[in-house]
C-alpha cells in the first residue's frame, strides 16, 4: 500500500487560535511530528493509520486516515486537563481537586543529577523543603526538613512512602533514581495527617515506575563524572606567607620559620584530604505488557568515589514488578527490590587533619629525611626511612648553625605528638555492607464499579554489617591500640494495609472515600564486639585480637495500629472538601497515651470553573483552598543506631535504641564492678522512666491560592501556614544531681510560620525553541512559643568546646548564645603570633553590653540562629531545536553557623597565641572566641545547583535503523559556583556536626560541598 | 530488663550496691559526655596542688595547674555528674532497702551510706555549699536539684550516714566498704571540721583492725589488696568495662591526652629532700623527654607490678583511697589537734612507723605541723590527699600563692573552690548560685 503525506493545521476549540507544539503520532509506530509556530504539520502515512493529536491542557484527538490529503483539527481545552493525577495517602487526587499543599516533582531529568542518592537530586526542587548536605561523605544522608524545624525530638525528618507503603528513610540512600516516576511532598498536616503520628515531619511519597501496555522498551542510562570539592581559602596557610608577613612587621625571621622553610615542605592539607572522585551510574530497564499484565524490571549500578580520602561507595539496585488483571474483578501484582550498598568512609575527621602545618610531609623522602631526629622521644625514630609517615615530632631540636639534628637542644617546631593525619586516615579501614529487601504484594478485588478492596502487605529487611580497622599505623599508640569493630544489625520491617475504597459520581457531584486499617511492625536486633590489640595488619580477624575488649547484644521491637478514613467531594468541580482521620496506637507509649487522633479537615473553591469566570481569556485556573489539620511524631532520637550518620567522636556508637523504643519503661542495663579482686554484676538504671509520655502533637492551618492565566502559560501557587507544634517530645538536659543528665519529656510549643511560593512561566513555546521558567521561595519563621520551666535554659553540646545554646521563648529554639565581641587583641601582646603557621589567637576582647564594667554571663546575648530565613531556586529550561539545556540558581539565605571548624584550623589551642598576662591591658574584657560570635557566621549560599546541556538525535536519524526511539547524549554540572558570605570561612555552610534539636547549627569544620562535571547517554529502544 | 519491679529482694539488692561501686570505677573511655569518676579526679585535686601539671601546659587540662579553672571546664562537670551519679546509684539502694531480709538490711545500708557519704564528702570539699539529694528525685524536683545547701548541712549529712556505716558495717570485705573504712573516713571528716578528738578515738579503733604497713613502699602499689589498703576502688586488667585509663593518661602520649599529672619542680624538691625510700617509688624521668618526670605510683603496664596490661589504657590498678599509713598520719593529726606541735607519745608513736619503713629510723622526738604536713606530702604524693591537706591544715592560701607567684600562675582565694558547672548553671535558669571568682 502506498504511503502519502497528510498535512493540516491544529486549532483551539476557544478562539481559533493556532496551536504550536502539537504532538503528531501515528498509533502504535514510532512516527511523529510536531506542530509548528502557525500550528502547521505534515506527515508521512498510509491508510488505515491511527493519528493521534495530543496537547498539555486540551483534549486529545484521533482520526483515521481514509485517503485524506488535508487532515484540520480542532483541540477542545479539556477542564480535567489541570487532572494530572496526584499521590496523595493511600489513594490518588485530581490535582484541580486538591485542597491541600502537595508538590508533585516529576522525574524528567533527575536521574541525570550525578548523585549517589535519590534525595541528594531533590534540592531545590520543591518549595518549603530544605535539603542541606550536611555530611559529605559518598552516600551519606542530607538532612531533610519541610517547612522549618517543627518537631523538635531529634528525628525531625519527613516520612518516606514508596508506592503506598512506609519505608525506613534510609530507604532512599538505595533506591534508584531511573525507577523512580515521581515524588509527591505532602507538606500541610491536612495532607500528611492521613499518616497520623508520623505526618508530623511532612512526607515525601515516590512513585516508582510501572510497565506500559504496548511494546516492551528497552531504556538504558548511563553517567559518568569526576567530583572534586570546594575548598576554603580561608583554611589555606603557607609557610611562605606566614615569612612574608613576619619579616615585614619584625625585619626578620624567627629560627622557626626559617627551619621549617627548609624542611621544604608547604602544602595545603585541603588538597589531600579532598582527593576527588568520579562518579559514574548504569541503569538498565525493560518495561511492557498486555493489556492484562504488565511488567518492570530494572538493574542499576552506581560507583560514587567520594571527595574525601578513603571514601566510596557501591550501589547494586534490581527491581521487577508484575502487575496482573485476574479477571476484571480481582488484580493483583508484586514487586521486589533488592539491594546492596558498600560503603568505605572517611574515619577521621576533616579538622584534624586539616589544622596540621603545611611544613609537615606526608612521607619521608631522601630529602626531608636528613631533618629527622633520631635520637628524640627516647630515640623513637632511630630507624626512620625513606617512605615513613612523617610525624612532627621527628624534626624537632633542629641545630639551625650546623644545619643537622641536635642532640641537645634546638629549634623545636612540633605542636603534637599525634601520628601523621593522613596516616590516621588512610590506615583505617571502615566500612558499611548493607543488604536490603523491599517488597511488597496487594491483590485488588473491585466489588462493583464503585468500591473495592484492596490488601497489601509490604515488607523490608534491611542488614547492615559494619566493620572498622584501625591498623597500627593509625595511632600513636601502635599495635595495642590496632582494633577491629564488627557490628551486625537487622530490622525486619512489615506493613500490612487493608483497604476499602469507594468513588462515585452523582450527577455533579464526587465523592471518594477510604477507610482502612494498617498494622505495622520492626524488629531489631544489634549485636556488635571489639577486639584490640593486634601485632600487624596482615590480620584482622577478631580472633586474632589480644583480647576482646567489649561485645554487645540487644533486641527491640516496635509496632504501630492504626485506623484510616478519609472522605472527598467536590460539587460540579468547583465546591471540595475533605475530611480525614487517623487514629494510631503505638508500643513507645504508656498505657494511658498509647492511642493519638489526628483529624484534617480542608475546603476548595475553583474559581475558575464558575461562570462568570468561564470564558475568562487572562484566568485559566483559580483555586482558594484552606486546609487544617493535625499530625503528630512518636519518633524519639536520644541515640542513634542509623548507621549513615556519623557521629562526633568517630566511635561507632549503639545509641540508646532501647530507650528509644521503651522510652515509659525503667530500663536497667547490667553493669560490673571489682569487689575483692572478682568481677561482680550489678544492675544499673539507664533513664528516667516517663509513663505519661505522650504523642508530640502539631496543628496546622494553610490557605493557598492556586493559579494559572493564559492558558497556564503562568501559573503557580501561593501558600501560607502556620504551624504550631506542642507536647513537644524532647530530651531534655537536666540537673546531673538526678543522676542523669537528660531525660525524655513532653515540653513546649515551637511555631513554624512561612510562605510558599511556586511560579511556572512558559515564555516562548515554539516547534524549534521553548522556553519555561519555575521559581520556587519559601520563607520560615521558626519561634519557641513556650517551654515552660525550661524556658531560658543554656546547653552547651561539646563539654569541651562549650559554645552556649539558648532556649528562649519568643526566639529560634536553638539560638546562639554568647558573647559579643568588641575588637581582635593587638599583634603586640601575642607571644608569638606567627607560630603555628596559620595560627590565631583564641581570645578576644568582648562587650561590657550592660555597661556594668565587667564582662559576666549578664553580658551574654542571642548571638544568631541556625535556620534560614529565606530560600528559593530558579530554573531554566530552553530546547533549541535538537537542543536542550536546563539551568537552577538555588539560594539560601539568612542563617547562621557556629563554626567551630575555626578554633581548630586556626590553633586556637596554641598556648603561643596567648596574649601575654604581664602586659595586655583589659584583661577582664577578654573571652575566648569560642563563647562569642567570633565563630558565629552567616551561612547563606548562590549555588549553581545543576546545569545540563543535551542533545537529542534527531528521530529521522534514530528512526532510519529502527533500533533507538530515543538517543540524548548530554553533559551535566552541579555547584559549578557555589558563593558563601564574605565571613564565612568554612567550606559548607550547609555542613552541620550535630542536629541535636535544642542546640542546632554547629559546625566542626565538616565536609566539603563538591563540583560535579558529567556526561551522559540515554538510550531507549 | 525493666526497674519497675526490681531491688524487690536481697540478691536484686545486692546488685544495686555493685552498681555503686561500678559508678565510682567510672568509664574507662575518651569521650567527653561519660562519666570519668574515679579516673579525673587528679585534675581536681592533684593537678590543684603544687603536686602535678600537664606536660604540654596546653587546653582545658592546664586550666587546673594555673588556677584558670572555667565554669565551662568539661572535667569539673564529668566529675560532678559522676559523683551526683553515684549518690543516685545509693539513693535507689538506700529508697529499696525495705524490700531486703533483716539479715542483709543493715549491711546494705551500711555499704550504700559509706559510698554516698565518700562521694558528699568529695563534692563539698571541691565545690563547696551544694545540692543535698537524700533521695531518687524526679526532674521536675527543679527545687531541690539547684538549690545549695550550706556545706555545714552537708557535713552532718555525710556524719550521718557514715554513723550508720559504721555500725551496720563490718570488717570482712576489705576493701570495699569497711567498718575500718567507715571509721577513718568518718575520722578525716572530724578532723576537716576540727573535731580532733572524736577522730582520734576511730582512728584508734582503726588501729586495732590488723592494718599493718609493707615494709616495701613500692608494694603498696603493685600489690592489690595488701594489708594496708583500708578502702580502695577496684579495677581489673584488659577489661574495657572494669580497667581504668588514668594510669596511661600520666604516662607520654599513649592516652587520650600527651601527659598529664606530671610531677612538678616542687613536689620532685620535696620528694628528693624527704622522701626517703619512698622517692625512687614515687617519681621517675620520662624516658622520652627526659625534662619532663613521671607519676612511678600505678604504672599500667606491669613494669612495676604485677597486674599487667596489654593495652596500659586498660591498666587493672587499684585506686587507693584510704591506706594505713594515711591513718597513721591522721592520728597524729588528730592528737595534734590543730596545735603547732606534738611530743605526745602516741602521735610519736604513729610517725615512727610510717618514718621507719622510708628509712628514717631515728627517733622522733617530736612533730610540728609543718613537718607532718611535709610527710604527708611524700608519704601521700600523687594519690589526691594533697590539696585536701592544704586546706585542712589552713595552709592552702599561703602555699599556692607562693607556689602559683613562682610558676607565673594565677591563684586567688576563690580557687580553693572549683566552678558550679556551667552546664547546670545554664539550665537552672536563674536558681542555682555561682561559686565566687568563675563569672
Amino acid at each position: 500500500q502506498d504511503s502519502f503525506i497528510v498535512s493540516g493545521t491544529v486549532i483551539t476549540g476557544v478562539d481559533n487560535e493556532p496551536i504550536p507544539g502539537v504532538n503528531v503520532i501515528i498509533v502504535n509506530s514510532t512516527q511523529g511530528v510536531t506542530t509548528d509556530f502557525d500550528g502547521n504539520y505534515s506527515l508521512e502515512v498510509k491508510n488505515g493509520d491511527v493519528l493521534q493529536f495530543s496537547y498539555i491542557g486540551f483534549t486529545s484527538q484521533t482520526v483515521i486516515v481514509n485517503g485524506q490529503r488535508t487532515i484540520n483539527v480542532t483541540l477542545q481545552e479539556d477542564a480535567n486537563q489541570l487532572d494530572e493525577v496526584v499521590v496523595i495517602g493511600y489513594g490518588t487526587s485530581k490535582k484541580s481537586h486538591l485542597t491541600g499543599s502537595i508538590s508533585k516533582v516529576v522525574n524528567e531529568e533527575l536521574d541525570q543529577i550525578p548523585v549517589a542518592r535519590v534525595d541528594d537530586a531533590l534540592v531545590g526542587q520543591v518549595s518549603g523543603v530544605n535539603i542541606q548536605q550536611t555530611s559529605g561523605e559518598a552516600g551519606s544522608a542530607p538532612t531533610i526538613r519541610i517547612r522549618g524545624t517543627g518537631s523538635i525530638t531529634g528525628d525531625s525528618g519527613p516520612l518516606v512512602v514508596v508506592d503506598g507503603a512506609v519505608v525506613d528513610s534510609d530507604f532512599l540512600g538505595s533506591m534508584d533514581m531511573n525507577d523512580v516516576e515521581s515524588f509527591e511532598v505532602l507538606k500541610d498536616a491536612a495532607s500528611a495527617s492521613i499518616f497520623g503520628s508520623r505526618g508530623g515531619n511532612g512526607v515525601i511519597m515516590i512513585t516508582t515506575k510501572r510497565g506500559k501496555e504496548g511494546r516492551t522498551k528497552f531504556s538504558f542510562n548511563t553517567y559518568g563524572g569526576y567530583k572534586s570539592a570546594r575548598q576554603s581559602d580561608s583554611y589555606y596557610f603557607s609557610v611562605a606567607e606566614t615569612a612574608e608577613r613576619e619579616l615585614a612587621e619584625t625585619g626578620s625571621l624567627s629560627d622557626k620559620t626559617r627551619y621549617m622553610q627548609l624542611i621544604g615542605t608547604d602544602r595545603d592539607w585541603q588538597d589531600v584530604i579532598f582527593d576527588g572522585g568520579f562518579i559514574t551510574n548504569y541503569a538498565l530497564s525493560v518495561r511492557g505488557g498486555s493489556e492484562k499484565t504488565k511488567f518492570s524490571t530494572s538493574f542499576s549500578y552506581l560507583h560514587d568515589e567520594g571527595v574525601l580520602l578513603t571514601d566510596d561507595f557501591k550501589k547494586y539496585n534490581l527491581n521487577l514488578r508484575v502487575d496482573t488483571k485476574l479477571s476484571d474483578k480481582f488484580s493483583t501484582g508484586v514487586s521486589l527490590t533488592p539491594s546492596y550498598t558498600n560503603t568505605r568512609r572517611f574515619d577521621g575527621s576533616t579538622h584534624d587533619i586539616l589544622r596540621q602545618p603545611p611544613w609537615l610531609p606526608l612521607y619521608l623522602d631522601e630529602y626531608n629525611i636528613q631533618f629527622v631526629n633520631r635520637t628524640r622521644e627516647g630515640g623513637a625514630y632511630a630507624d626512620a626511612k625513606i617512605g615513613d609517615y612523617a610525624v612532627q615530632r621527628m624534626f624537632d631540636d633542629y641545630d639551625l648553625e650546623n644545619g643537622m639534628p641536635s642532640t641537645g637542644s634546638g629549634t623545636d617546631i612540633s605542636d603534637t605528638s599525634n601520628t601523621n593525619p593522613a596516616a590516621k586516615v588512610l590506615e583505617r579501614e571502615r566500612r558499611d555492607f548493607k543488604f536490603k529487601l523491599y517488597g511488597s504484594a496487594y491483590g485488588q478485588w473491585n466489588i462493583t464499579d464503585d468500591l473495592n478492596f484492596r490488601t497489601n502487605f509490604a515488607g523490608d529487611f534491611q542488614n547492615t554489617k559494619r566493620t572498622r580497622w584501625q591498623g597500627v599505623l593509625a595511632s600513636r599508640n601502635g599495635a595495642a591500640a590496632a582494633q577491629s569493630d564488627f557490628i551486625q544489625h537487622n530490622t525486619i520491617h512489615l506493613v500490612w494495609d487493608n483497604f476499602l475504597s469507594y468513588n462515585k459520581e452523582f450527577g455533579k457531584s464526587e465523592i471518594s472515600a477510604i477507610a482502612g486499617i494498617s498494622a505495622e511492625g520492626w524488629k531489631n536486633d544489634y549485636s556488635s564486639m571489639t577486639g584490640t590489640g593486634y601485632d600487624s595488619d596482615l590480620v584482622q580477624s577478631i580472633n586474632n585480637a589480644t583480647l576482646i575488649s567489649s561485645a554487645t547484644q540487644f533486641e527491640y521491637e516496635k509496632r504501630l495500629l492504626s485506623y484510616v478514613g478519609r472522605v472527598n467531594y467536590a460539587y460540579d468541580n468547583r465546591y471540595l472538601a475533605s475530611f480525614s482521620i487517623r487514629r494510631d496506637g503505638s508500643s513507645i507509649f504508656g498505657s494511658n497515651y498509647k492511642y493519638g487522633n489526628f483529624p484534617a479537615a480542608s475546603v476548595g473553591w475553583n474559581v475558575s470553573n464558575e461562570a462568570f469566570l468561564e470564558n475568562s481569556k487572562a484566568i485559566s485556573n483559580l483555586k482558594f483552598r484552606f486546609s487544617w489539620g493535625v499530625t503528630g511524631n512518636d519518633r524519639l532520637n536520644t541515640g542513634n543506631v542509623n548507621p549513615n550518620v556519623s557521629d562526633g567522636n568517630n566511635t561507632i556508637s549503639t545509641g540508646d535504641a532501647m530507650i528509644d523504643n521503651y522510652p515509659y519503661l525503667p530500663l536497667l542495663d547490667a553493669s560490673t564492678a571489682v569487689i575483692n579482686g572478682a568481677l561482680a554484676g550489678g544492675f544499673n538504671p539507664i533513664n528516667i522512666a516517663n509513663p505519661d509520655l505522650q504523642w508530640e502533637r502539631s496543628v496546622e492551618i494553610n490557605p493557598g491560592i492556586d493559579f494559572g492565566f493564559y492558558n497556564n502559560v503562568v501559573s503557580g501557587s501561593v501558600d501560607y501556614y502556620k504551624r504550631t507544634s506542642d507536647q513537644l517530645l524532647l530530651n531534655n538536659p537536666i540537673s546531673a544531681t538526678t543522676g542523669f543528665t537528660e531525660a525524655l519529656v513532653n515540653l513546649g510549643e515551637v511555631q513554624n510560620e512561612g510562605f510558599e511560593v511556586e511560579l511556572r512561566v512558559r515564555w516562548i513555546t515554539k516547534e524549534n525553541f521553548s522556553w519555561n521558567t519555575a521559581f520556587i521561595a519559601s520563607h520560615n519563621e521558626n519561634t519557641l512559643t513556650d517551654f515552660a520551666a525550661s524556658n531560658g535554659q543554656i546547653q552547651n553540646v561539646d563539654t569541651k568546646r562549650a559554645a552556649e545554646w539558648i532556649n528562649l521563648e519568643g526566639n529560634p529554639i536553638s539560638s546562639f548564645y554568647g558573647w559579643v565581641v568588641d575588637r581582635d587583641i593587638p599583634t603586640e601582646y601575642i607571644r608569638d603570633p606567627y607560630h603555628p603557621i596559620g595560627a590565631e589567637p583564641q581570645d578576644v576582647y568582648v562587650k561590657d553590653l550592660n555597661g556594668d564594667g565587667l564582662i559576666d554571663d549578664d553580658d551574654k546575648a542571642i548571638i544568631g540562629n541556625p535556620y534560614p530565613d529565606f530560600i528559593w531556586s530558579i530554573t531554566n529550561n530552553f530546547t533549541i531545536g535538537s537542543f536542550d539545556i536546563s539551568f537552577m540558581f538555588q539560594g539560601s539565605h539568612g542563617a547562621e553557623i557556629r563554626n567551630m571548624g575555626d578554633q581548630y584550623l586556626f590553633n586556637h589551642f596554641g598556648s603561643s597565641q596567648d596574649f601575654d598576662p604581664n602586659t595586655t591591658p583589659d584583661q577582664g574584657f577578654i573571652k575566648e572566641k569560642i563563647f562569642t560570635n567570633d565563630i558565629v557566621q552567616d551561612a547563606s549560599y548562590i549555588a549553581l545547583r545543576n546545569v545540563n546541556i543535551g542533545f537529542n538525535f534527531p528521530k529521522d536519524w534514530t528512526s532510519r535503523g529502527n533500533v533507538f526511539t530515543n538517543a540524548r547524549i548530554y553533559a551535566a554540572g552541579q555547584n559549578l559556583m557555589y558563593l558563601t558570605a564574605d565571613d564565612y570561612t568554612g567550606f559548607n555552610p550547609e555542613s552541620i556536626d550535630n542536629t541535636s534539636p535544642t542546640a542546632y547549627g554547629y559546625q566542626r569544620a565538616g565536609s566539603p560541598i563538591f563540583r560535579t562535571i558529567s556526561i551522559g547517554l540515554n538510550l531507549d529502544f | 530488663v525493666s526497674g519497675e519491679d526490681y531491688y524487690r529482694n536481697d540478691q536484686e539488692l545486692e546488685k544495686g550496691v555493685i552498681n555503686i561501686y561500678d559508678g565510682l570505677q567510672g568509664e574507662n573511655s575518651t569521650s567527653s559526655n561519660d562519666n570519668h569518676s574515679t579516673q579525673v579526679e587528679y585534675y581536681l585535686t592533684e593537678m590543684r596542688s603544687d603536686n602535678t601539671r600537664t606536660k604540654s601546659q596546653e587546653g582545658e587540662a592546664a586550666q587546673f595547674e594555673s588556677y584558670d579553672v572555667q565554669a565551662v571546664n568539661g572535667i569539673v562537670y564529668d566529675y560532678y555528674r559522676s559523683f551526683y551519679n553515684v549518690i543516685y546509684r545509693a539513693n535507689v539502694v538506700i529508697e529499696n532497702l525495705d524490700n531486703a531480709s533483716d539479715a542483709n538490711r543493715a549491711k546494705f545500708e551500711g555499704e550504700a551510706k559509706f559510698l554516698r557519704a565518700y562521694a558528699y564528702f568529695n563534692l563539698v570539699r571541691l565545690f563547696g555549699d551544694i545540692p543535698l539529694i537524700d533521695r531518687v528525685v524526679s526532674p521536675l524536683e527543679k527545687e531541690v536539684q539547684f538549690t545549695r545547701v550550706s556545706a555545714s548541712s552537708i557535713y552532718d549529712f555525710i556524719i550521718s550516714d557514715l554513723e550508720t556505716a559504721v555500725v551496720s558495717l563490718d570488717n570482712n570485705y576489705i576493701p570495699k566498704a569497711s567498718r575500718a573504712g567507715a571509721q577513718a573516713l568518718l575520722a578525716k571528716v572530724h578532723l576537716t571540721l576540727g573535731n580532733y578528738t572524736d577522730a582520734q578515738v576511730l582512728l584508734e579503733s582503726v588501729m586495732q583492725g590488723g592494718f599493718a604497713l609493707q615494709s616495701n613502699f613500692n608494694d603498696v602499689f603493685y600489690k592489690e589488696r595488701n594489708s594496708e589498703i583500708i578502702f580502695a576502688i577496684e579495677y581489673l586488667p584488659n577489661l574495657s568495662d572494669d580497667s581504668q585509663n588514668f594510669s596511661a593518661e600520666w604516662l607520654n602520649a599513649v592516652g587520650r591526652t600527651v601527659g598529664v599529672n606530671y610531677v612538678t619542680t616542687e613536689a620532685r624538691a620535696a620528694l628528693d629532700a624527704m622522701g626517703g625510700e619512698r622517692t625512687q617509688y614515687s617519681y621517675r624521668q620520662d624516658v622520652d623527654q627526659p625534662t619532663q618526670y613521671q607519676v612511678a605510683k600505678y604504672f599500667p603496664n606491669g613494669e612495676l607490678g604485677p597486674d599487667y596490661a596489654s593495652d596500659p589504657r586498660l591498666a587493672g590498678n587499684d585506686w587507693i583511697v584510704l591506706r594505713y599509713a594515711d591513718v597513721l598520719l591522721m592520728h597524729v593529726e588528730a592528737i595534734m589537734a590543730g596545735g603547732s606541735s606534738t611530743s605526745a607519745a602516741a602521735a610519736l608513736s604513729s610517725f615512727q612507723k610510717v618514718r621507719d619503713r622510708a628509712g628514717f629510723t631515728d627517733p622522733v622526738t617530736s612533730i610540728t605541723k609543718q613537718e607532718l604536713l611535709d610527710e604527708r606530702r611524700v608519704e601521700l604524693a600523687f594519690e589526691n590527699q594533697r590539696f585536701f591537706d592544704l586546706v585542712r591544715f589552713g595552709v592552702a592560701q599561703e602555699v599556692l600563692s607562693s607556689f602559683s607567684v613562682d610558676n607565673g600562675y594565677n591563684f586567688q582565694s576563690t580557687d580553693l573552690l572549683l566552678p558550679i558547672p556551667q552546664a547546670e548553671i545554664g539550665i537552672s535558669n536563674g536558681l542555682l548560685q555561682q561559686n565566687p571568682g568563675y563569672n
